[in-house]
């Protein structure tokens, strides 16, 4: 009996990694490329506080020259200080890496992640210290209180305090010409929240309703936790804190608005607001101080994108030295998903999971020895590496509007899909094949008979559906006709040059499957910008995209219900009708969307117990209706395969894969280093 | 035959006659007609030669290398081929293939595949080849399959419908524009002439590839393959017709000049008597040649869009499309036999270029 017990309580401990694999990844673990789920300690206990700090020699140059005021000046009071993974490591060293262009913001994005509220464990559960230090919330979850540190500095040496956070809210977040749509993430039961400086280091989060969730959006990437490098580039202005000291200039609040407009028309905008964007764009704008662990010193628009450390980051590993160890991020232009493989091949990156082509991992692991490299694989929790999502609000072409929006077309379509066929092309075998619900580890997941529920291949029952939404009539060829003007029904799938580089394979080997329901498909395949900005636009009918991020449904729902305007891939005039409470945007007319609607506004709300069964009933509806067309998933598809160099140290032989561990700073860069 | 009779013979021949003759002894050329002929012939029965059908995807058997027929068993003669089975390695996460000796799959002539329109006429199912019974994964690969599981064969025959029908294509819009605007311009000369020659150099000018990725770029994303086809045979035709414009011009102007045609103006022939009647078939066999060499120019044109993804798109099929497959580092290091779909390219293109240079000797007999 002693023994049993001790064994479950092991399996409690490891917990997440063995599950997955023991669900999805037999081969995977047989092949020794997946290790155990591991990252670095933070300390709490102040007794191990070190007293002393060491700087990194490139920051003492400059504090020897004056031009920066020494370290222990520079760090705050409330350190965090961490414990890295195997060794104290040594100062210096570029990181290189590859990026795709302009669109490819998250892989710079992630790396900034130390400047994300609050941070989960290694396995994407427990909420982790961030910038902020701790956080309480009341017994009604009316008030979340969040501690910052105190002392802690913007990188050009400002402090940073709760200002920052009100300046946010009341001159960024409530200015309408700077946020259209208010983030559902700021409201509790659709009752707007607010912020509230309780002192220079302490701010509370007020809402009408209980609103148990909110630590827990502060931690994943959400439109109030994705930090501010995430949250306010590329057009938006959330997360909740920004510099003060810095972006008020830009703001008519504080400075004339003819003198703005001047300042605008100088710099070849037409705008204040587009001025604004502009400044406040951690990708184009190097003079923005960050509070992440490197700041940008050249912009994303050249060949080398590259961070350079930022000298008032606020951690320490326990012998006091500051970090990241590595002194410059340098990420290189490929032209596309192809060379970022041949260049991880030829040993050009120190660690590069993004773009690896799970296809490519035979030859991948051919190169090893040569290009002086380790392969890991880490599986992912999320039930589509390869998701269709249909276009639920597409207006462009009202017949296709009409079917998509129709559940057994979906549906049909869905059951139309050999979805083996695809794990063998392009997953090696290694995925699992079925619906967008996660790993059956993750305690949201409603039931594996819900992986399989309209999700395998039946082309009798798909022909079926289709027959009973009206589309009985072929060509010669037999193909569907419409039913508005008789000519032959063509869907486009939208494919992103992005992610995966063979979606427009697995894109096309879908449409050879519709073939046999009398489907014409149409694979269009665009480059990453455009395909979200028609998305945004509601322009796409069906676009191929991943779930990843979803495993967590609350804290990324974007991939399972249309509530994110921000994402929108799914129909996004809904999701602005959700987020603006509906004042914008279209109502959905299916009752089961509406139901979702009412039970993801409930959801935060209520306690863990009860969210995590709201949570099931969103996905069962999720998959009855088809709303995003899951293919193959729990794999280590997307950006599961990593790439390392051999002289990169403190590396986790398995990092978690998931949107809201910021894929790869769930493995800590701050405290990687190159041995010499 | 005596040297007088022979004399006669060449003194009554016919210049159709004489231009023959003299192609016969280029014996590059004429091996080049035939591999020409052969290549549109099966660019015409394309879907019966092909084997399995080209866009049928099966992941069972994606990157199966080139199999081989086996001619002979115990029994005699006796095509077959081995059934295959994939075992993915645990190592390296590859499928291997491996013969299975139990299931030996007679190879048939004529036998029953998948559908299709013989020549837009009738439909059938009959194939050159096929096997006999099997499973469905079943099939014959002689230069194997790619990532998707398609037969890189029967991919390879189809493609020479689309890629050869572009040049012809696009040859037949170049030579129009070119004969009606090297014509005008070398017909009436002047300010007309210098306007078409000043518009042919700048095209000229401009550098290929950019003047078509621009082109293709704009072609609307929503358009059907068919469009994108006969719109690339339009971009492709764009740039060729100014050789065929410059080989008429430079014919007409110096035949303007003949005793011939100055013998017919002075006899009062109109001048569309004297263009059509006397001029065009003196340098007729001139375009030809020039033809025959903006052939494989338009060929490679189509190839080279198609690779670069500006071109044709999937699901059509074409040797540019199928040259695109091999872009990826997996086909290099571990499916070269995809290569394989550039050397129809290099023999359509070579064959072409020696025919081009055997009527172009043919085309002045008595020179």
């Amino acid at each position: 009996m002693k023994r049993r017990e001790f064994s479950v309580a092991l399996m409690a401990t490891t917990g997440l990694a063995s599950a997955a694999l023991a669900q999805s990844a037999g081969q995977v673990r047989e092949s020794g490329l997946v290790g155990e789920l591991e990252g670095p300690t933070l300390i709490d206990d102040p007794a191990r506080r070190p007293t002393r700090f060491n700087e990194a020699p490139m920051l003492a140059e400059q504090v020897r020259a004056g031009r920066l005021p020494p370290v222990d000046q520079r760090l705050p009071q409330d350190l965090m200080v961490i414990q890295p993974l195997r060794s104290v490591g040594r100062y210096g060293g570029t990181w290189r890496r590859g990026f795709i262009g302009p669109g490819d913001s998250e892989n710079g994005n992630r790396i900034m992640s130390a400047d994300k509220p609050f941070f989960f464990d290694k396995t994407g559960t427990e909420i982790a210290p961030c910038l902020c230090r701790g956080f309480e919330v009341s017994d009604d979850g009316r008030r979340t209180i969040v501690q910052l540190r105190r002392g802690m500095r913007w990188s050009d040496g400002t402090p940073f305090t709760a200002d920052d956070w009100v300046f946010w809210f009341e001159d960024l977040y409530q200015n309408r010409d700077l946020v259209a749509a208010p983030a559902p993430e700021m409201a509790a039961n659709g009752k707007p929240g607010r912020v509230e400086k309780v002192d220079d280091h302490t701010v509370a989060f007020v809402f009408e309703d209980p609103n148990y969730l909110f630590p827990y959006l502060l931690a994943g990437d959400t439109l109030v936790g994705g930090g501010q490098t995430r949250q306010q580039s590329d057009g938006r202005a959330y997360s909740v804190y920004a510099p003060k000291h810095y972006l008020s200039q830009f703001l008519p609040k504080y400075t004339p608005m003819e003198q703005l407009n001047a300042q605008a028309r100088a710099a070849g905008f037409t705008t204040w607001v587009q001025l604004f964007r502009a400044r406040s764009d951690w990708r184009l704008n190097r003079d923005l101080p960050t509070l992440a662990a490197w700041r940008m010193v050249q912009p994303i628009t050249g060949q080398q994108w590259v961070l350079e450390r930022n000298p008032f980051f606020y951690a320490v590993d326990t012998e006091g030295n500051q970090l990241p160890y590595i002194d410059r991020v340098q990420l290189t232009l490929a032209e596309n998903p192809e060379v970022v493989n041949l260049r991880a091949i030829a040993g050009d990156y120190d660690y590069q999971e993004r773009f690896i082509d799970l296809g490519k991992l035979p030859i991948l692991l051919e190169n090893r020895q040569r290009s002086r490299y380790r392969v890991h694989l880490d599986p992912g929790f999320n039930g589509g590496d390869s998701v269709l999502f249909p276009n639920l609000t597409y207006t462009e072409d009202r017949e296709i509007g009409a079917l998509l929006a129709d559940a057994r077309f979906r549906r049909g379509l869905s059951l139309g899909i050999d979805r083996e066929q695809l794990n063998e092309a392009f997953w090696l075998g290694l995925g699992t094949p079925g619906s967008v619900i996660p790993d059956r580890i993750i305690p949201e997941s409603p039931g594996e008979e819900w992986r399989t529920k309209w999700s395998t291949h039946d082309p009798r029952q798909a022909n079926q559906l289709l027959d009973a939404v009206g589309l009985t009539r072929k060509d010669r060829e037999g193909y569907r006709l419409r039913r508005d003007n008789g000519q032959r029904l063509r869907i486009e799938i939208a494919v992103a040059q992005t992610l995966s580089p063979t979606w427009p394979q697995q894109a096309e080997m879908i449409v050879q499957h519709w073939r046999q329901i009398g489907i014409a498909g149409d694979v269009k395949v665009m480059e990453r910008s455009l395909a979200i900005t028609r998305a945004l636009n509601d322009q796409n009918q069906i676009l191929m995209w991943t779930n990843n991020g979803t495993e967590s449904l609350y804290l990324y729902p974007r991939y399972a219900l249309p509530v994110d305007p921000t994402a929108g891939v799914m129909g996004n005039a809904h999701a602005l009708w959700f987020a603006s409470n509906g004042e914008r945007g279209t109502a959905p007319t299916e009752p089961e969307m509406l139901r979702a609607f009412q039970l993801m506004r409930a959801a935060a709300g209520q306690r863990l117990a009860e969210r995590t069964q709201t949570a099931k009933e969103i996905w069962k509806l999720a998959v009855e209706q088809q709303w995003g067309i899951g293919l193959v998933g729990l794999s280590p598809a997307f950006m599961g395969v990593r790439v390392v160099s051999e002289r990169l140290e403190n590396v986790p032989a398995r990092t978690g894969v998931s949107q809201h561990i910021r894929t790869p700073w769930g493995g800590h860069p701050e405290q990687w280093y190159f041995r010499s | 035959m005596s040297a007088t009779a022979a004399q006669d013979r060449w003194a009554e021949a016919t210049q159709l006659r004489l231009t023959w003759w003299r192609f016969r002894r280029h014996r590059l050329a004429v091996v080049s007609l035939f591999i020409i002929v052969l290549f549109y012939l099966v660019a015409a029965f394309a879907d019966f030669l092909a084997i399995n059908d080209p866009h049928a995807t099966d992941a069972r058997r994606s990157f199966i290398p080139p199999q081989s027929i086996h001619l002979f068993d115990e029994d005699g003669f006796n095509p077959h081929v081995y059934g295959l089975r994939g075992v993915r390695d645990r190592q390296t996460f590859q499928l291997i293939y491996t013969p299975d000796p139990n299931r030996k799959l007679p190879v048939r002539l004529f036998t029953r595949g998948y559908t299709y329109n013989l020549l837009g006429l009738f439909e059938t199912d009959i194939h050159l080849i096929g096997i006999e019974g099997g499973q469905r994964t079943d099939g014959i690969f002689l230069l194997g399959t790619d990532q998707l599981g398609r037969d890189l064969f029967s991919r390879m025959i189809v493609a020479t419908r689309v890629s050869l029908s572009i040049g012809l294509a696009g040859v037949t819009l170049s030579l129009l524009l070119g004969i009606i605007l090297g014509g005008v311009s070398g017909l009436y000369g002047g300010w007309v002439d210098t306007l078409i020659q000043r518009v042919i150099e700048v095209l000229r000018s401009i550098p290929t590839i950019p003047l078509w990725m621009g082109l293709a770029a704009a072609l609307p994303n929503t358009w059907s393959t068919t469009q994108v086809y006969f719109a690339i045979t339009i971009i492709i035709s764009l740039i060729g017709w100014t050789d065929l414009a410059r080989v008429v011009r430079g014919r007409f102007l110096s035949l303007r000049e003949e005793d011939f045609v100055v013998a017919a103006e002075l006899a009062g022939a109109s001048q569309g008597r004297i263009i059509f009647r006397h001029m065009l078939p003196s340098f007729a066999s001139h375009i030809i040649a020039a033809v025959s060499l903006a052939l494989p120019a338009m060929i490679v044109s189509e190839t080279a869009l198609s690779f670069l993804g500006l071109g044709l798109r999937p699901p059509a099929i074409s040797w540019g499309i199928l040259l695109q497959d091999a872009q990826n580092i997996q086909v290099l290091a571990n499916a070269p036999w995809l290569l394989s779909a550039a050397v129809p390219v290099i023999l359509v293109i070579l064959a072409f270029n020696f025919l081009g240079d055997g009527l172009r000797d043919a085309a002045d007999p008595y020179g």
